[in-house]
Order: structure tokens, then sequence, then C-alpha cells
């Protein structure tokens, strides 16, 4: 009983941060209709940020988690307005490929810049944990799913409450009657672009602290942001945190009573289920 | 003045021509990127030492003539199916002599197939699988130890712990070399009389070990023994620590050797158990190199990082064609493979000698990472150095 309940605690927060992780992919997905394969990359390189803060300009990677964001958006902000704005009107396929080309370019040159040593940001109280009726809790991972949580709420109230939001989801909505509004399309969707990036960037911050960083964490990252992506469904940021945490509860569970080695394949299946039963995503409107 | 000018350009095509000795090409495909490019580097970074090094004592030797060793390296991404791509281009386009085998058992294996198919030997430092070996195939040389016993210099330490460990949890990836290791282990543990508490199998790259560790916790082995990759020995590590899970002792094939392993994880690498096939100690003679400890110094001052056993098996491997191609006199493949075979020399890498099968015969000596710093802890002999066992709990380190 007291394992079902810390393997339950273990994947909540495991959700929290893959539903970070997913936000940024999701946000793009839904108002661009890209799918950005290089998110995984940005996620990396959000890591790496923090890192490099952390061990050379000593800041506590909590604190550098926001320069990170404003980094990533910045470079995120940059390719849309630089290259997928061109394409923006091309098949879906050009722009899966385009960001793919960005995964491997990114990937690559991080190698070059950063060398493929295995990083952590690993701060003193990195193994802190409190004790809660037997439930071991870890305090940096309860840190980062509250993060998480705390950016969802935020990208929400972006959204629904500000110019902006409101610009971003009528360009999703109806490009035309956003035009005839005033809306800026290629500003739009730049900053949403650079939204997405910036989410990414936060949750590699959260990530370099509970895991291990190198070049070549992206790819299994995209793939799982996209998992939770279609399980959580696009249509409001907290489908997305359902999603990730619905992820990370069913992997623990896996691993413990099934076996560790089928944590990807529940995942994986969840996706395929969904897709079939529930197409638009757990909480997406079922049409 | 022409004339002088003449004699110089002269002087120089000449020593030009003289220069370009005949050259013995040895070819190789590792991950210089992807995500084995952390270790595949070592291999690459080795052979690349070993070839300038026997090319400035002189080459090789070949009835009478002196022969230049060249390297023909291709960058396989970490992709196992473009390795084996390369290592057919290697044979059938570029020409080259012999083969260098990548890093990793799934390469080995997969890669081992093209040299058995065009009969050109192979000697490969970087898979140590079972399997690799026990196919029949007669041109693969490997020089790691074998991996069914890697955890054997452990357990046998293991039984000799004060107070004596009783219950063991064994985990493992999911690819040909940990399940080999695994399987070994299960068999050494029975053996040695420990109860098996846990025995999971989790998948390659997995980057979430809190749920295992949850499952270690409820019912806590003494002893935890992970055969599996760096990234993942760090993740379970850090899992451990965070839900603050710490056996008597753990250990773990690879990762606690490496700088990169501790400077990743600072002090909480200590006290880590792991294994290493190769301490660089000054009582290891070569002959390219004085001895270990030497080669070590050096390495050290022209690559900037130390030399862990990835490296000095990647030496060794040159080293071991460099004598059987002296050896047999010839470039013929087949009388070289014969001739590997038989060698039997001392490297800074230890004692190269095949069995029937091709594998060399290295027991492993069982590291801790104490104070920051690598510690040889049991070897052949017995313990080498004074273990910190039990291991503190999280919050009672330094």
């Amino acid at each position: 009983m007291l394992l079902l309940l810390q393997v339950l605690a273990n994947g909540a927060l495991l959700g929290g941060l893959y539903a970070l992780m997913a936000l940024g992919l999701a946000l793009v997905w839904g108002v661009l209709n890209i799918v950005n394969l290089a998110h995984g990359a940005f996620i990396m390189l959000g890591a790496y940020v923090c890192y490099y803060l952390f061990t050379l300009a000593h800041m506590d990677p909590f604190a550098a988690l926001p320069v990170a964001m404003l980094l990533l958006f910045c470079l995120g902000y940059a390719l849309q307005r630089g290259v997928l704005n061109l394409i923006i009107r091309a098949p879906m396929f050009n722009t899966l490929l385009i960001t793919f080309g960005f995964e491997v370019v990114i990937t690559f040159l991080a190698q070059i810049v950063f060398s493929a040593d295995f990083r952590a940001i690993n701060p003193d109280y990195a193994g802190a944990n409190v004790t809660l009726t037997g439930v071991t809790v870890p305090l940096v991972r309860l840190a980062a799913f509250a993060v998480a949580l705390g950016l969802t709420a935020a990208l929400s109230l972006l959204l629904n409450r500000t110019r902006v939001g409101r610009a971003i989801r009528a360009c999703a909505q109806d490009l035309v009657a956003a035009r005839l509004h005033g809306v800026e399309p290629r500003h739009i969707y730049a900053l949403t672009f650079g939204l997405g990036a910036a989410l990414a960037g936060a949750a590699g911050g959260l990530y370099g602290i509970v895991s291990q960083i190198n070049p070549y964490i992206g790819g299994a990252l995209t793939a799982k942001s996209f998992a939770i992506c279609i399980i959580g469904g696009l249509e409001n940021p907290f489908g997305v945190v359902v999603g990730g945490l619905f992820l990370g509860i069913v992997e623990s569970l896996t691993s413990v009573y099934v076996g560790a080695t089928y944590a990807d394949v529940a995942s994986f299946g969840i996706l395929v289920l969904v897709l079939i039963v529930r197409p638009t995503g757990l909480l997406g409107r079922t049409t | 003045m022409k004339h002088t000018l003449v004699l110089l350009a002269g002087a120089f095509l000449l020593s030009g021509s003289a220069a370009a000795s005949p050259a013995i090409t040895l070819g190789a495909s590792v991950q210089m990127t992807g995500p084995l490019a952390n270790t595949g580097r070592y291999y690459r970074d080795g052979y690349e030492f070993a070839v300038k090094r026997i090319n400035a004592a002189g080459g090789v030797k070949v009835g009478g003539q002196r022969y230049e060793l060249q390297l023909k390296m291709l960058d396989n991404q970490s992709d196992v199916n473009l390795s084996v791509r390369q290592y057919t281009q290697l044979l059938t386009q570029d020409k080259v002599n012999f083969l260098l085998g990548p890093f990793a058992s799934d390469f080995a294996l997969a890669d081992s197939s093209v040299a058995e198919k065009y009969d050109v030997p192979m000697i490969q430092g970087g898979g140590a699988s079972d399997q690799i070996f026990t196919r029949g195939y007669r041109y693969i040389f490997g020089t790691l130890p074998v991996a069914s016993k890697y955890f054997a210099s452990t357990v046998d330490a293991m039984t000799r712990l004060e107070p004596r460990p009783g219950t063991a949890a064994l985990l493992y990836a999911d690819d040909a070399f940990d399940v080999a290791v695994a399987d070994g282990t299960r068999a050494l543990l029975v053996r040695s009389g420990f109860k098996i508490t846990h025995d999971e199998r989790y998948s390659s790259n997995a980057s979430d070990f809190t749920a295992v560790v949850s499952q270690l916790k409820a019912t806590p082995p003494d002893v935890v023994l992970v055969a599996g990759h760096e990234t993942e020995v760090l993740n379970f590590i850090r899992a451990a620590k965070s839900l603050d899970f710490s056996p008597k002792l753990y250990a773990f094939t690879v990762g606690v050797p490496t700088a990169d392993f501790r400077h990743a994880l600072g002090h909480d690498a200590n006290d880590a158990f792991g294994m290493t096939s190769w301490v660089p100690s000054a009582a290891l003679k070569d002959p390219y190199f004085a001895n270990a400890a030497a080669f070590a110094t050096e390495y050290r001052k022209q690559m900037g990082y130390d030399p862990d056993y990835h490296v000095a098996s990647a030496i060794a491997d040159v080293e071991a064609f460099a004598r059987a191609i002296e050896t047999a006199g010839s470039l013929d493949p087949k009388k070289v493979r014969d001739a590997i075979a038989k060698v039997s020399f001392d490297s800074l890498y230890g004692h190269i000698q095949f069995n029937e099968v091709g594998q060399i015969n290295l027991p492993q000596t069982v590291v801790q990472v104490q104070n920051d710093a690598v510690v040889p802890i049991y070897g052949q002999t017995g313990f080498l150095g004074k273990p910190v066992y039990p291991m503190p709990a999280w919050g009672h380190r330094m």
C-alpha cells in the first residue's frame, strides 16, 4: 500500500515535468500547426543554459530558469520570424522537415560547443526530501512540479485574459478575421513560437536538475512531448497537464507492477489507444 | 642560383617520395557523433594515439620492408545500421587492410559479421557481450573482459566484506551487452549464496528511476548491482538520493571510472562501486610506451583528459595488429588472422592473448569513488584498498 502511494507520488511529480515539456510543443502545434521536431533540442539548450549559469555564474538553478526562458524565447522568435514564417502556408510536411533540420543542426552544434560529456545540475539541495506518512517526496521534484503548474496557469491566463493571448487564439481560429482586426500574424506567429521555446527552456532547466544532460537528450524528449500532446489534446493548456500527469503515473505504475522495461510500451500504447478512441485528446471536445 | 633551386626542388621531391613509405590501412567506424559519442570518442582518440606512436617508433616491419600504419575512420553517428554499411564500404571501396572495432556490443555484434563475410580480421575493444564470440566466427577478436564475468570480482569481494551482505538486487538494461552481464551475474550471485531479491530489466536510455528505486526501497536489498549505460547510472544515483535510498553497497558496470561521471555527480559520486579492466600501473610494461603509468601521464598531457580502460583497450587493439602483422610477415588477411590467434605479449592494457573464441582473459578490478577520486578496491590478489562499506546514508555523508 505504501509502495503504491509512493509510486503514485513519483508518477505525479514526473508527470508535472512531462507536462511542462509538452506545453510549448502543444502551444506551437495548436496555433501554428507546426509539429516542432526541434522542441526537444530547445529543452536541451535550456538545460545547458541553466547548467552553465549554475556552474560558471553560481546562479541558483531555479533563478536561472527565467534567463533560459528569455534566451530560448529570442531564439524561437528569430527562427519563426526568419525561417518558419516563409513556409508557414506550405504543407505540414515541409515544416516537419525544416524543424527536423533544426533538430539535427542544433544537436550537432551542441556537441561541438558543449562536448559529449554528461552533465547534471546538482545544487546542494538536489537530493533534499521530506517524508509524509511514509511517502518520500523529493523537494526538487516538488518544486519542479510547482513551477510546471505555475507556468501552465500563466500561459492559460496569457491566452485567455490578455490582448496578445486573444490575438494568438484568433490567429489559430480564423486568420482572415484576425487580420481584419489588425493582428499582425508574422509577429504573433513568432511570438507564439518564442513562447513555446521559452517553455521548453524552463522544462530543460528543471530536467537538468532532476536528470542528466547531454546533447542527445532532445529526440526522446520530443517523442515524449508528442505523446503527451496527443493524450492531453491541444485545446487548452490544462489538457496537457492532464496528459502529462496521466503519462507519468501510468509509466511509474507500469514500471513497478509490470516491469521497468515496459514503461515506454505503456506510454506509446496509450498514445495509440487515445488516437483510436478519443482523437481530440482526453480533455478534447468530441466531435 | 637557378641550379640551386632545381636541386632544392629535386631534393624536396625525393624526400617527399621517400616519406611516402608503403602503408597498412586500418579501417574503423566509430561513434564520433550521436548519443554514444561520449564513449565512442575514446576509441577514436585511442586508435589515433596508438597509430601515431607506432609510426614514430618506425612503423610495422613486414619482410624487411617498413610500413607506416594509416587509419581510415568513419563516423557512424551512433547508428548501428550505418556502421554495418561503413564497414562494408571500408572493405569494398576503401580497400583497407584490417579492421578495428566500434564501441558497444550491439555494434560489434553486427559489424563483426562484415569482417567474417569478407574474411578480414577485426580486433575490437568496444564490445564484450558473449554473443559476439559464440557464433563460431573466426575473424573477430576482442580485448574487453567477458560480459558474463563483469561482476565476478565484485561478487567475489562481496563474499569477503564484513558484515557479509546477504541479499542482492540486479538491474539491467535491455541490450545485448547488459543482458549478457545480467545472465552471468545471476549465476554468480546464486553460486556465492546471495539471495536475489529483485531481478529487473529496464529499457535502455530510461531516464526516470524513481519507480525502480521506490520498489527497491520497499524491500531493501543489501547490495544493488546495475548493468547499464552511464546516463542511466547517473539517473539511478540521482533518483536514489532524491528518495533517500542507500543500500549497503551499489555497484555499476560502467561510468564509475570515468572523469565525466565524477564531474557530473560531484560529491554524490562518492561511495559508488564500479569496475575497470585497466588500472594505469607502472607494472604494466608496453612495447611502445614505457609502461601504463607513463602512458597515462603522456596521454593526459596531449589529450587533456585521463585515459580509461576504453582508451587502453583501443590502444591494445592497434598494438595487437602491429604485432600480428610482423609475426605473419605478410599482409594477407588469412595469415594475419592466424597470427592474431597466436599473439602473446604484454601491453599497457594487460597481457594480450586470445582464447579459442577470440576473447582475452582479463579480470575486472573493483573500484570505488572515495573523496572524489577512483580508488582500486579489489583485484585478483584480494583487497587492494579499504572499501567504504556499508555506504553511509545520504544524510550522513560528507
